[in-house]
């Protein structure tokens, strides 16, 4: 006993080290984001899970570049990431953004407290790149049925892709953002109609999910109903066999064999109801397949449907042939042809049917013989 | 335009394409109909462009063999022809294969239901095997199945010629899940029992609603046909450590058929058994299997026509009732087929394929919440 819960509490205590955080020499496997809060703060950003929650990057090697706070110190540390992706801890923010904008402490870009947004990826170039990809997806959504022919939507898909490659690397920033401006106003309304139509794709899959959940919910139900229900009944048995053996002066053993033989049926009747469903369907499909058995008589088996081996007494087998071409094969005994099933009295097979096949078939009419 | 091309542009008015019903990576597969009689039939369009030196290997197949093939049981290639720089197979068209059978929980198999399976795939691969031909790519997804019940080997594309001494074949061939151990140990000679180890497993499969020995590996293939049937031992199957790709895989003990197959009756579990004999040379022949019992014995097996049928093929075969409400009925009747959406491998059902790819990262999402 003793040492059962020693165990337990061991592998409570791994679980909770696990889930508190990593130390640095751990596999990078435990530095993949966990996570960490649900997120509904003014920061924007972030990738969401399935579930729609933030997942946020998290370790315990944390550290503020610009105040060098670090988790050891502030265990509460939360580091953002500024639209310039350099980090820094929320106190340093409030620090530094509370009275307006101001310059980055790191790059000097002007930066203001409403544009920092949690760190999902440990590399900060994979942010950056991911909320440009977010951007870019959002203004060219155009699809494949947009364009007449294959070829001018990969010419659209590559240019999407230099701009994005522009935009992540920082290359002509503004010649970019004037290519992307006139993209939007010569394809407003496209790109409008594309955002309609992926809300209501994304609209449909929700409201799929959660029909499903709601069946899951009302089979669980069912299911806890009826155990409280076959408890309730088998309490109810108890409490009358234990009247029972108070009120009547019968023998108690015959009245306790009775009454169990009583319980008995009952829950074979329980699981029969519970079945039921089941039961019923497939005892519904063999009725139905039996009936139509009925119609058409079924046959005895013939094992060949047609006269072909009549052919067999054109010729016999000999017990060897000479046959260089095979010569291989026959010496081989024991080895790889053996084993893999192959028969050389298959290929004499082959040729004398060949040879016989021919005879006594009548030449078909109309031909001229060659 | 010359002899050939007159010929070619005549046959190719025979047919007319209707409509678009699959598509693999070799051919994609349209339903037709026969100009003249207006029958259904399927065909086969080979991409021949993307073959860099001439045909694709399994479209030469499957004319060469299925052309010689004429056989109820066989799937009938009706004609040949090409069109600009396709070569397009006119087939039977076939409603369903035993895949969808098998996978359609609505039906109720009964122990005559498979006995009449068995029996027309038995027939149909004698057929092949007497004319020297393998198929070697036996599976529930290639037997297809006509209105009428018939059921039809298809899918030639990996067959060949056997019986010809000092040539080696390939042991890359047949479905994972059917290849038999003697081509998973590597054997570049071997015999029609390959096909047989096939029928074995779709026997199995078709009692046991879900496939016998499902492999994820070649390796794990060896490994989950052992722990059914037992490690072979030298005594079993001579010569088998001989084999180009022999390793061994551990030892498994034998445990009989009757464990797993709890209802089938003596004679079911003996053809069973003797499809699927380590020895290649002890594996029962098509033609013995007919004359097995298990045929023989009651119930007899089912009328073709009595056969289970899924709700598609019911549908189709109501419509073509009323289309032809003066069909001969005792003719081969309108035949039809249709492919199944992928006949390349089986698929998770579609739902989760679906959300799977819905759950990924979307950028094109608004940011926060």
């Amino acid at each position: 006993m003793s040492s059962a819960g020693r165990s337990n509490a061991g592998g409570w205590l791994r679980g909770s080290a696990i889930r508190k955080g990593t130390s640095s020499n751990n596999a990078s496997r435990s530095l993949t984001p966990q996570v960490h809060s649900t997120s509904s703060t003014v920061f924007g950003g972030g990738v969401k899970d399935p579930s729609g929650r933030t997942s946020e990057f998290f370790s315990m090697d944390d550290q503020c570049p610009v105040c060098k706070s670090d988790r050891y110190l502030n265990p509460k540390l939360r580091l953002l990431v500024s639209s310039c992706y350099h980090k820094m801890c929320e106190s340093c923010i409030d620090r530094l953004f509370t009275l307006g904008p101001a310059p980055c402490p790191i790059c000097n870009k002007i930066l203001r407290k409403l544009a920092f947004i949690p760190q999902t990826f440990e590399d900060l170039s994979v942010e950056k790149e991911v909320s440009v990809r977010r951007r870019i997806a959002k203004e060219f959504n155009k699809r494949r049925e947009d364009f007449p022919i294959l070829r001018v939507y990969n010419d659209y898909l590559e240019m999407v892709e230099d701009i994005t490659f522009n935009l992540i690397n920082d290359i002509d920033i503004p010649e970019t953002e004037a290519r992307i401006a006139a993209y939007r106003k010569e394809n407003a309304a496209l790109t409008e109609l594309n955002t309609q139509r992926d809300q209501a794709y994304v609209q449909a899959l929700k409201e799929q999910e959660e029909a499903e959940k709601r069946e899951r919910q009302l089979r669980a139900d069912e299911l806890r109903r009826a155990e409280e229900e076959e408890r309730d009944a088998r309490e109810n048995e108890r409490r009358e066999l234990i009247d029972s053996l108070e009120r009547s002066d019968a023998d108690a053993a015959r009245l306790v064999r009775r009454s169990r033989a009583d319980a008995l049926k009952r829950a074979a009747a329980r699981t029969a109801a519970a079945s039921q469903a089941v039961q019923q369907s497939s005892a519904m499909l063999l009725r139905n397949r039996a009936a139509q058995s009925s119609t058409v008589p079924d046959v005895p088996h013939v094992p060949l449907q047609d006269d072909w081996y009549a052919y067999d007494d054109k010729y016999t087998m000999r017990e060897t042939y000479v046959d260089p071409a095979s010569e291989a094969v026959r010496r081989d005994r024991e080895g790889i042809m053996r084993a893999g099933g192959y028969r050389v009295e298959e290929a004499w097979e082959r040729a004398l049917r060949s040879a016989v096949a021919g005879l006594e078939v009548t030449p078909l009419v109309g031909l001229e013989p060659s | 335009m010359d002899v050939v091309e007159k010929a070619n542009a005549a046959r190719q008015k025979r047919w007319t394409k209707d409509r678009k019903v699959g598509e693999g990576t070799y051919a994609v597969v349209y339903q037709g109909r026969e100009a003249a009689t207006g029958r259904k039939v399927a065909i086969k369009k080979i991409k021949v462009g993307q073959f860099k030196d001439g045909l694709d290997m399994s479209a030469v197949r499957e004319v060469k063999y299925l052309k010689e093939l004429a056989h109820q049981n066989v799937i009938a290639l009706l004609d040949v022809f090409s069109s600009k720089t396709n070569l397009n197979l006119v087939l039977e068209f076939l409603d369903t294969d035993l895949e969808m059978i098998i996978k359609d929980r609505s039906l109720v198999f009964l122990p005559a239901d498979i006995k009449s399976w068995m029996a027309m795939t038995f027939r149909g691969l004698e057929f092949c095997h007497r004319n020297f031909v393998l198929h070697r790519d036996l599976k529930p997804n290639n037997l297809l199945i006509a209105s009428d019940g018939q059921l039809k080997l298809a899918d030639f594309g990996l067959a060949r010629d056997f019986a010809d001494p000092g040539y080696k074949m390939t042991c890359q061939v047949i479905t994972r899940w059917y290849r038999p151990p003697e081509l998973l140990f590597g054997a570049r000679y071997y015999s029609t029992a390959v096909d047989i180890w096939s029928v074995g497993c779709i026997f199995a499969e078709l009692m046991l609603r879900t496939p016998y020995l499902p492999g994820e590996s070649d390796m794990d293939q060896l490994k989950t046909t052992f722990r059914a049937l037992g490690t072979p031992t030298e005594e079993d199957w001579p010569g088998h450590t001989k084999l180009p790709d022999y390793v061994p895989v551990g030892q498994f003990p034998k445990t009989p058929l009757r464990e797993l197959f709890t209802a089938a009756t003596a004679d079911t579990l003996n053809l069973l058994g003797k499809c699927l004999i380590y020895e290649p040379r002890k594996r029962i022949s098509a033609k013995e299997a007919l004359s097995h019992p298990y045929f023989f014995a009651l119930p007899y097996p089912s009328h073709p026509s009595k056969l289970p049928k899924t709700a598609s093929q019911l549908a189709a075969s109501r419509m073509a009732e009323e289309a032809e409400t003066n069909v001969d009925m005792n003719g081969p009747g309108p035949a039809v087929k249709a492919a199944p959406p992928n006949r390349l491998k089986r698929k998770m059902s579609g739902d989760d394929i679906g959300r799977s790819v819905a759950r990924k990262l979307d950028f094109s999402q608004p940011a926060a919440a």
